[in-house]
């Protein structure tokens, strides 16, 4: 299997134009699931009973399927009902209702290994509950969160990949368009797989810096 | 309304033994790996640190997709035969194998330092050290990462479907195609690799409570 | 090899280490003899518990040496006068007869306190089941524990795993047993047993080093005390001369604050 430098080279533009989509996809991913996670954290952790029951049975649900299998039901699923989703919209829609729930965990496990006396000494000290925790318990949580974020944005880039199955013209479809044209698979792949290493290292180096920032 | 799934409940648990199957392979595949790769990373020379290192960046770094398309492409021209199991099995076990060395690599670590005093001023060292006394240890902490760790890897083989293996998914796909049910086929579909999922689960839990957890 | 009884057990020749920048051990000697119980006492930080662990190498050092029988342990000196470490089986044999108790007990939780006992001698003195089974239940008796012998550790109080744990020592039959701070991380209620076996032990004859915060005891069962601070031995002598006669400054302010604070 000899590797063709030349092709090598210029089959990067070609997969370049898909890197738009991977990384609009992971970043739309990621800020959305942000959100969705203190959504369902907060449920997860309310006074009320049938509420912290939907959210863990929800996190039961989205941890226990695979994530191909949750944008197919979306993609198909809306298609037949008569909404017709692009395949980066259902795969939009899909990963952020899973990676909500893992980043809800995340917060929680953060909140919950600050512990409960973290929490007593604030209160004791006079604070209100609110204020305890955006005082005593955000900030040492924020920094225990941030090793298992890292990973999750890792995972949802890498994850990204899925919805060129659904034709969304991202970094992997075009790849394989590549691939079925010019059957130079070696060097496509090995370039393919080049970018995302960079990509994923680039997260991992960006959060390493945010880590030093908060001064672990 | 959930005759389609029904009908096709059958065929949807066929492809669901292949799951299991493949899961169960890859499964034990990846522990293997992860075993060698855990230990060359923490005990190895130079040579082996290096290898493992290169490994687990390249499978942390790399999405299973590309992988698997990429056996699907390559291992022809490196004369594999090309049966999307054989293929699924390979990069299955590859990419899980990272996962478990990582598992392992945090188990043995996680022994307290005292265990270690404690086989040595006995005048225990090498393998007696390891065998007796820190593997052991650190083969009970691995268990609730390892379940759940074989959770994802349950999860991950439903990506084989893309090279043409008929797992669950695959078979998810074929039946929606004949049925046009998509909600009702992919739901059970979800439905069952929850059973699957969620059961590990609970043995994981099941494991964590049993286990004595030391001091 | 048998002990010579002339000789001391064990020599330590002017041994220093260093941790970055902080001088843990400076220059520290000290020779002890069969049979003789030794109490080492001193502020913490005093380098005591590292001195200890460097008898049987579970801290490297960097300069002086460790002689078990005057046999040197740990560091051989080539002839062109490089000091290189041993390899690990040697140092593991000098450690096999020399016993060691911590104070955070660090029995196997894996095992029953039986086979916690038996584990050692069976598969590093080879010695067989059924002798070392006889030995564990001997020695289970002794410190108190025959009805614990099945028990796992974390069914047991920490006096009760602190025993164990010299039990475990003993069944390899050392000719010197160290001893950490043995009952710091006990419950009082549960320290005065294992004091017992400590005290037996010596009235058995047993080599001993003992690190420990418990002055009362320490004066009833050494033959020497050894007052350590900031990494060197300060004073040294009988238990009269050290708690009735201190002649250093350090070690007179080191017992006055620790009367004080029992005084209270």
């Amino acid at each position: 299997m000899r590797f063709d430098l030349d092709m090598a080279a210029r089959a990067i533009p070609e997969l370049l134009g898909g890197l738009a989509v991977t990384l609009e996809l992971s970043v739309l991913v990621i800020a959305l699931s942000l959100i969705w996670g203190v959504v369902l954290v907060v449920g997860r952790l309310s006074h009320l009973l049938p509420l912290r029951l939907a959210c863990a049975g929800y996190l039961q649900l989205v941890r226990n399927t695979p994530v191909l299998v949750q944008m197919y039901f979306f993609y198909f699923g809306f298609a037949m009902a008569g909404l017709r989703l692009s395949g980066f919209e259902a795969g939009l829609l899909a990963m952020v209702l899973q990676n909500g729930g893992y980043m809800s965990e995340i917060y929680r496990a953060g909140i919950e290994n600050v512990g409960a006396r973290q929490r007593e000494a604030g209160l004791a000290l006079g604070m209100r509950p609110f204020e305890a925790f955006r005082i005593v318990i955000f900030p040492q949580a924020v920094r225990l969160v941030l090793p298992p974020m890292t990973n999750q944005f890792v995972a949802i880039v890498k994850d990204t990949a899925l919805v060129s199955t659904l034709s969304a013209a991202d970094m992997m479809f075009r790849a394989r368009l590549l691939i079925d044209r010019t059957a130079a698979a070696y060097e496509v792949f090995a370039d393919l797989t080049a970018m995302y290493l960079v990509l994923t290292a680039t997260i991992a180096l960006l959060m390493r810096a945010a880590e030093r920032r908060l001064g672990r | 309304m959930p005759n389609v799934l029904i009908a096709s409940l059958p065929y949807l648990l066929r492809g669901a033994i292949v799951t299991l199957e493949l899961s169960a392979v890859c499964a034990l595949l990846a522990s293997a790996i992860g075993i060698i790769a855990a230990l060359a990373q923490s005990y190895g020379g130079l040579v082996a640190r290096g290898i493992a290192l290169i490994y687990l960046y390249l499978m942390r770094g790399t999405p299973m997709l590309v992988m698997v398309f990429a056996a699907y492409y390559l291992l022809p021209y490196v004369g594999i035969n090309v049966e999307p199991m054989t293929g699924g099995v390979l990069v299955v076990s590859l990419y899980y194998g990272a996962f478990m060395s990582e598992v392992f690599r945090a188990a043995l670590a996680s022994v307290p330092r005292g265990q270690w005093d404690a086989g040595r001023a006995l005048g225990m060292h090498g393998r007696w050290l390891m065998g007796i006394v820190i593997v052991p240890q650190a083969l009970r902490l691995a268990g609730p990462p390892f379940i759940n760790t074989c959770i994802m890897l349950v999860k991950g083989t439903s990506l084989v479907s893309v090279i043409g293996l008929v797992e669950l998914t695959l078979s998810g796909r074929e039946v929606v195609e004949r049925t046009l049910a998509p909600f009702q086929v992919f739901g059970g579909v979800a439905l069952i690799y929850f059973v699957i999922c969620y059961s590990l689960s609970l043995c994981g839990k099941a494991l964590e409570a049993r286990l004595p957890h030391a001091h | 090899m048998p002990t010579d009884p002339t000789r001391p057990i064990i020599t330590i020749d002017h041994l220093s280490k260093r941790f970055g920048s902080l001088a843990v051990l400076r220059d520290v000697s000290l020779a002890v003899m069969p049979g003789e119980v030794v109490a080492v006492i001193g502020p913490s930080g005093s380098g005591k518990t590292t001195l200890l662990r460097c008898i049987n190498l579970l801290e490297p050092f960097d300069a002086g040496e460790v002689r078990l029988d005057d046999a040197p342990i740990g560091y051989v000196v080539a002839p062109n006068g490089r000091r290189r470490r041993q390899p690990e089986r040697e140092i593991a044999k000098a450690r096999a007869a020399i016993g060691m108790a911590f104070q955070s007990f660090n029995l196997f939780p894996h095992m029953t306190v039986l086979r916690n006992v038996m584990v050692a001698p069976m598969r590093i003195k080879r010695v067989s089941r059924d002798a070392a089974h006889e030995t564990a239940v001997r020695l289970l008796d002794r410190v108190g524990l025959s009805d614990k012998v099945d028990a796992y550790p974390r069914q047991l109080s920490g006096g009760q795993q602190q025993r164990v744990a010299i039990a475990r020592a003993l069944a390899m039959e050392p000719k010197v047993m160290l001893f950490d701070e043995v009952t710091s991380a006990l419950d009082p209620e549960l320290v005065g047993e294992v004091l017992a076996v400590l005290r037996q032990l010596a009235e058995a004859g047993m080599t001993m080093v003992i690190v420990t915060h418990e002055m009362q005891f320490a004066r009833d069962v050494a033959d020497r005390i050894v007052f350590m601070a900031e990494g060197s031995i300060v004073e040294q002598g009988p238990p009269q001369q050290i708690f009735n006669d201190p002649q250093s400054e350090r070690l007179k302010a080191f017992l006055r604050r620790y009367r004080e604070a029992y005084l209270l």
